[in-house]
């Protein structure tokens, strides 16, 4: 029988080594982090690994504050972490991602420190071409050509072609050993659905070897239609939930 | 000096241009204050880089918040009849493939080719690139809405970028707090001005030469 869903986010995240190359979801909401998995990974210890994301991540220090700022919309929770927690633990050797740096002089996020520190490499790139490079990975296409780049730092060092007159970057597919993501339901063979926008969670899941899905609950078979799958199982090799009740330390086992 | 127009005014100058129908992404910054003042009567589809298209106006107060619907910068929106989730790469191919009618986005410096920079804020130790090189270089129309110039008085409409780019030749019109001006054939054309400047005093805040029409006209709303 087939039966992808884990007991705890330790188990899930046990065979990550250091040195890996890892996809990490979510963007733009906490609510759609994969923070357990996240957590789970600070608290394993693998270092030097390399990070595909949208953005760096805030951290623990910024998340709090932002915590505050939110507070009269919406309550931001108290289990969010993001990839700034592994830039302050100095796990991170580089990160390819196109949004590195806090907005404003004032917000200095983890990983521009640990950049200034000489900790990490940074592979600067737009989150379009971020996205196609890695849905390339899951679809088994091998390079594409984007007319995104040409004439910006973002094309050096990569092959520019012309195509009806119009400048055309290379683009490689970036695949990755393992792949966080967040999801709201899922089932035992991995099926997985969204709720809100489904940002690199979605382009993510399958893109790596080993995908691991971070999930509010598991439903019975059957349970979600075919009509409401938003990603197949078959992209999918481990699922968590989340627990009931949120854990505010992301160094408590769970 | 005159007055300068304020960010709302700003806004309405941008969003004019929005046909009913229009499907328009927003960039962070000032450019998300246009999403209050799309004109009476008009339909446009807001699109959000991570995913999300055909969304409401921002949420107001606890009452209205959907947490799972955010748009960029954490702010949370409303969701609206006919509203579409998306993974990151089909919002890029809606990008890429020309869906987007207008993108309007933020600019450290935009010169007389239409180039932009809009990535990194001078101070910083990297910069971000976001979704804006997908937005400028292949939305159908795209729009530079920024101050003049810095909070130290330098001009960011310049003869030729000294900030990392973010796309080339890709602007199509600014929209600032003292003029409207478009890009055509590598010159900065004045179009429109706010009222009570001159033509010499907004050239004088200008790094790029301002070539003046006779249609040149105040900026005015109606």
């Amino acid at each position: 029988m087939i039966n992808k869903v884990v007991a705890t986010f330790d188990e899930a995240v046990a065979d990550i080594p250091s040195g890996a190359m890892i996809h990490c979801g979510g963007f733009a909401s906490p609510f759609n982090m994969p923070s357990y998995l996240i957590a789970a990974l600070a608290r394993q210890g693998a270092s030097g690994l390399t990070f595909a994301s949208t953005s760096a991540g805030t951290g623990v220090e910024i998340a709090a504050r932002l915590r505050a700022q939110m507070a009269p919309l919406v309550d931001w929770p108290l289990d969010y972490w993001d990839l700034g927690l592994l830039a302050d633990l100095g796990r991170m050797r580089k990160l390819i991602t196109s949004f590195p740096a806090g907005t404003g002089r004032e917000t200095v996020w983890p990983f521009e420190r640990a950049l200034e520190r000489g900790e990490v490499e940074l592979e600067l790139i737009g989150q379009g071409s971020l996205a196609e490079r890695i849905r390339a990975a899951k679809a088994g296409i091998a390079a594409f050509y984007t007319p995104v780049g040409p004439g910006t730092a973002t094309a050096e060092g990569k092959e520019v072609r012309d195509f009806g007159g119009v400048p055309h970057v290379m683009e490689t597919a970036l695949p990755a050993d393992f792949a966080l993501v967040r999801a709201y339901r899922a089932d035992r063979l991995g099926n997985l659905v969204f709720r809100g926008p489904r940002t690199f969670n979605q382009t993510m899941a399958g893109a790596a070897r080993v995908t691991i899905a971070e999930v509010e609950e598991v439903v019975p078979l059957g349970e979600l239609g075919p009509e409401a799958i938003h990603t197949p199982g078959v992209y999918v090799q481990r699922v968590v939930v989340r627990p009931s009740t949120p854990i505010p330390s992301w160094d408590t086992p769970c | 000096m005159p007055e300068r127009l304020d960010l709302s005014v700003m806004a309405m100058v941008v969003a004019r241009e929005f046909q009913d129908g229009a499907v328009v992404n927003l960039g962070i910054g000032l450019p998300l204050t246009c999403a209050s003042y799309v004109p009476e009567g008009r339909e446009v589809i807001l699109h959000s880089e991570h995913g999300l298209l055909g969304n409401g106006r921002l949420a107001q107060d606890r009452s209205e918040v959907d947490p799972y619907v955010f748009i960029v910068g954490n702010r949370p929106v409303l969701a609206a009849p006919g509203m579409t989730f998306l993974s990151h790469d089909e919002s890029f191919a809606i990008v890429r493939g020309g869906h987007i009618d207008i993108t309007v986005l933020g600019g450290l410096q935009v010169d007389a080719a239409g180039n932009l920079a809009n990535t990194h804020v001078p101070g910083k130790i990297a910069g971000n690139l976001g979704g804006a090189p997908d937005l400028a270089t292949c939305a159908k129309r795209t729009v530079g809405m920024m101050y003049h110039t810095t909070r130290d008085g330098e001009p960011k409409v310049v003869e030729r970028c000294t900030m990392p780019l973010t796309a080339v030749a890709c602007v199509d019109r600014i929209v600032t707090d003292v003029a409207v001006m478009d890009i055509e054939a590598g010159r900065v054309v004045l179009r429109e001005i706010a009222p009570g400047w001159s033509v010499e005093e907004v050239q004088a805040l200008t790094g790029a030469r301002l070539v003046v029409p006779l249609d040149l006209r105040e900026i005015s709303l109606g």
